[in-house]
């Protein structure tokens, strides 16, 4: 009986110590929020990061809205990059990036996308017959209603008139990756996403490309947040703005800010 | 020794108990339902009376009044259960020692080795509970309580589950148990048998209360007072010495004070003190001797009581020697033969009546 | 089927950790949950008991949601944690061990509950004459006893922790290497072109790892059942 009870003791100890004994500071470096629209290009510039400074980078992809509201909630970010500058602005308001590191990093072009499969023609001009087109089917968008991608792609459709006819056909994605995936798997006829992510995926093929006149400029702003503690964040995101970094975020698709 | 007065409802059921008994052996002899088990939870600790006081070796285990309620790993009260209740977790052997491990050093006056040649327990030692006969469980369960040190031992009918052949093993060593370890036993059970054999006090149950306290002796002749169907077990006790044994006849003999009797043969040494229970139904009376008959007990007796009620059947209190025996006669005899207090009679008893084992 | 990856394997062992932690930090209060839902009654019995079975019958994204309101950064019993302890939960591993001992919980307290129950009351009876203290009765009878049943509780809680997704990606977010617990990272790899594969590789562990715990469970409690039971009865 009593070796029972001492090697439940001992279990508990073990257990408490490893629980609260290892965690209580963040073990990466930096922390990086991004929107999800840079997973493949910013993967990469991380692991460039890590193999010439030797820091750690962990990179939390989502839509901007849903990190933006987290960093909001307290999560532990050191660098934040959103796909607008809405929510950049919506952090900016509540004090909780540091205004002064804030810069615009990258340009995107929104896209019209079909699965790679579809023969579909369509060429995008006011009015154009795109619920035609859908026939039934469903437009993968991010949610218009908050993640970047799917307020250009609503604003874009607002100005070209097309939007009253084809909003409740739209499939409504939690981030732009997850509207990608609809369409690259066939579920959904249309899309639209970022010129980067139709890159991306080789399961998707471009149908036109939005006019720019169509929608706000998409520009990726970078901020360090203001809770960061971290000494490798500000090299971080020095580093994203160096032309090593630019050829990069080149080859990956996107128009990098002067 | 164990002083109780209590009040207690359990449900639609009332129960006043007040006796004092100080004994080898206390049995709570009644019915089932009677209260006797809510009696020895009480006692225990289990049961809590709505008033009342109880005290056990002079020291107090509840009084209402005094807001005293000892709780029941305080009272040093050993209970050994109807289905004794064993950890099937355990085996014997941690079984047996469960609450000998949780007294001192120096609370153990009981040992181990002696509760386990008592009961016989050594073969059992590392077997599971579950591989155990009803029998083998019961005295595990009877080892159990012994070992925890209890001042005072309480049964809740031992033999009540368990078949004939198992009775009389565990009767036999609760009879040891009474002789060789001075630990009061308080038992309850609606045997007669059982009371004829073990007890030394007798408390009555009936109803939810004490109908009646004394020595087994004399309640054993006055068991009406339970109900029409104890009053058939009534009789009496006798206590005798083993004399001789004849191994040509198989005979016994046994001398009390008052004469002889003849059973048949028993496993006793000579010298060994017996107690006989005689049923009043097994005494005949004669007013002469009558011949050729195959009755071996003819006692002279005087009739000292007869109570006359209004029932076919009547007792009839005799003396037989220094003895006393109860013999039930039909209300047509008593006429017939003009049986009345005064008259010399011969008690016939037939040898085969008496039951060896005790159990009826 | 090529080795795992050192990634692969970092979620892993994140999501064993995670789930192992949530339960034996749950375990000891689902046991005394039980037992007073088993043995005791007193008001408010009910409201215990349906309380209890929320995270069974709730939207995991509510109790994520609730989660964040209560233990975020910000959050009354979070701030609580941080200031004076320098316990944050929130975005960590530790909140997504919260998380999944939550939405266990209900399993393990019904489970070790029942069985507590089967346990005869009389034989707790029995070891008080023995002059066995309540405590000791719980711990040296009622618990053995009960055993098969926190095992079964312990190991559904566990697998049950190992899938947790809805409530974790909404207290603790999605962040690699610290709350990505398996679930999280399947959902990851969906939405990366071309991730398919490596989803399946996952979703091929998660469930080697669910049926492992159910048949480690299944063994369990049959060894423990078998050793005890008493088929008198």
């Amino acid at each position: 009986m009593k070796c029972r009870t001492l090697l439940v003791a001992r279990l508990v100890v073990v257990v408490t110590t490893l629980t609260f004994g290892c965690c209580t500071a963040f073990a990466a470096d930096v922390t990086v929020f991004g929107a999800a629209s840079l997973k493949e290009a910013l993967d990469a510039q991380a692991r460039q990061f890590e193999k010439d400074t030797g820091n750690r980078v962990v990179v939390s992809y989502g839509a901007s809205s849903t990190l933006a509201r987290q960093i909001e909630a307290g999560a532990p970010a050191d660098v934040f990059i959103s796909a607008d500058l809405d929510w950049m602005d919506y952090l900016e308001e509540r004090h909780l990036i540091r205004p002064q590191t804030r810069v615009d990093l990258l340009h995107n072009a929104l896209v019209l996308i079909a699965p790679a499969s579809s023969k579909a023609v369509l060429k995008i001009a006011p009015a154009f017959d795109l619920a035609g087109a859908l026939a039934g089917g469903k437009l993968a968008m991010a949610n218009p209603d908050s993640v970047p991608a799917g307020r250009y792609g609503q604003r874009a459709l607002e100005h070209l008139g097309v939007w009253q006819r084809v909003r409740q056909d739209v499939a409504r994605a939690e981030n732009v990756r997850a509207a990608l995936a609809l369409v690259s798997r066939g579920e959904a006829p249309f899309g639209i996403v970022y010129a980067t992510d139709a890159m991306a995926d080789h399961g998707v093929r471009i149908v036109d490309t939005f006019p720019t006149s169509s929608h706000p400029p998409i520009v990726y702003p970078a901020a360090l947040t203001a809770a960061s503690r971290s000494a490798a964040a500000k090299p971080l995101l020095d580093y994203l703005r160096s032309a090593a970094a630019r050829s990069v975020w080149e080859k990956y698709g996107f128009g990098v800010a002067p | 020794m164990i002083d109780v007065d209590i009040a207690l409802s359990r449900g639609a059921f009332h129960l006043v108990a007040t006796f004092a008994a100080d004994a080898r052996v206390v049995a709570l002899f009644g019915r089932s339902g009677s209260g006797k088990t809510t009696i020895i939870d009480a006692i225990a600790g289990i049961a809590k009376p709505s008033r009342g006081s109880i005290r056990v070796g002079g020291d107090v285990m509840f009084d209402a009044a005094a807001g005293i309620d000892v709780p029941p790993e305080r009272r040093r009260i050993g209970y050994v259960f109807q289905d004794a209740l064993l950890f099937p977790h355990l085996d014997v052997h941690a079984n047996l020692l469960y609450g000998q491990r949780l007294r001192s050093a120096d609370e153990r006056f009981i040992a181990e080795d002696r509760v386990v040649e008592l009961l016989g327990l050594g073969a059992l030692l590392h077997r599971r509970v579950r591989t155990l006969s009803g029998g083998e469980q019961q005295r595990v369960a009877i080892g159990r309580a012994l070992l925890a040190q209890p001042r005072v031992l309480l049964m809740d009918e031992p033999l009540a589950s368990l078949d004939v052949a198992r009775r009389v093993e565990i009767l036999d060593y609760v009879e040891r148990l009474r002789d060789e370890v001075r630990i009061p036993i308080v038992y309850v059970t609606h045997s007669v048998a059982e009371i004829a054999r073990l007890a030394d006090t007798v408390v009555v149950v009936s109803g939810g209360r004490c109908v009646a306290v004394g020595p087994a002796h004399d309640v054993i002749g006055r068991l009406d007072i339970v109900s029409p169907v104890d009053r058939h077990e009534a009789g009496s006790l006798v206590d005798t010495r083993v004399v001789s044994h004849d191994a040509e006849t198989q005979v016994t003999t046994l001398a009390f004070d008052g004469g002889v009797l003849h059973v048949p043969a028993i496993d006793a040494r000579v010298g060994q003190s017996l107690r006989a229970r005689i049923r009043s139904r097994d005494v005949s009376l004669a007013l002469q001797r009558p011949a050729g008959i195959s009755i071996l007990n003819m006692l002279p007796a005087r009739i000292v009581a007869v109570n006359a009620e209004r029932d076919p059947v009547v007792e009839v209190q005799l003396a037989v020697g220094g003895a006393r025996f109860t013999a039930a006669v039909t209300r047509r005899s008593l006429r017939d033969l003009d049986l009345h207090p005064g008259l010399e009679v011969l008690a016939l008893v037939k040898a085969v009546s008496f039951d060896p084992y005790g159990v009826d | 089927m090529h080795a795992l990856s050192a990634d692969e394997i970092g979620i892993v062992e994140l999501s064993l950790r995670v789930a192992l932690v949530s339960v034996a930090f749950s375990l000891p209060v689902a046991v005394g949950v039980a037992y007073l839902l088993a043995r005791s009654r007193f008001p408010g019995k009910l409201l215990i008991d349906a309380v209890v079975h929320l995270p069974l019958v709730l939207p995991p994204v509510v109790v994520g949601f609730a989660l964040l309101l209560l233990f975020g950064r910000n959050g009354p019993i979070g701030r609580v944690l941080d200031q004076w302890f320098g316990v944050v939960l929130a975005f960590r591993w530790t909140g997504a061990a919260l998380a999944s001992a939550l939405m266990g919980f209900p399993l393990m307290v019904r489970a070790i509950r029942l069985s507590i129950e089967a346990v005869d009351r009389r034989l707790e009876v029995a070891a008080r004459t023995l002059g066995a203290s309540r405590a000791w009765v719980f711990a040296s009878v009622t618990l053995p006893l009960a055993l098969p049943g926190i095992i079964t509780g312990t190991l559904l809680s566990f697998a049950r922790g190992l899938g947790e997704f809805g409530a974790t990606i909404t207290f603790v977010s999605n962040i690699p290497g610290e709350t990505q617990t398996l679930p999280l990272a399947i959902y990851t790899y969906t939405q990366v072109p071309g991730g398919d594969p490596q989803a399946l590789r996952l979703s091929v562990i998660a469930v080697v790892l669910s049926l492992v715990s159910l048949a480690v469970s299944e063994w369990l409690t049959r060894r423990t059942a078998r050793a005890q039971s008493d088929d008198r009865r």
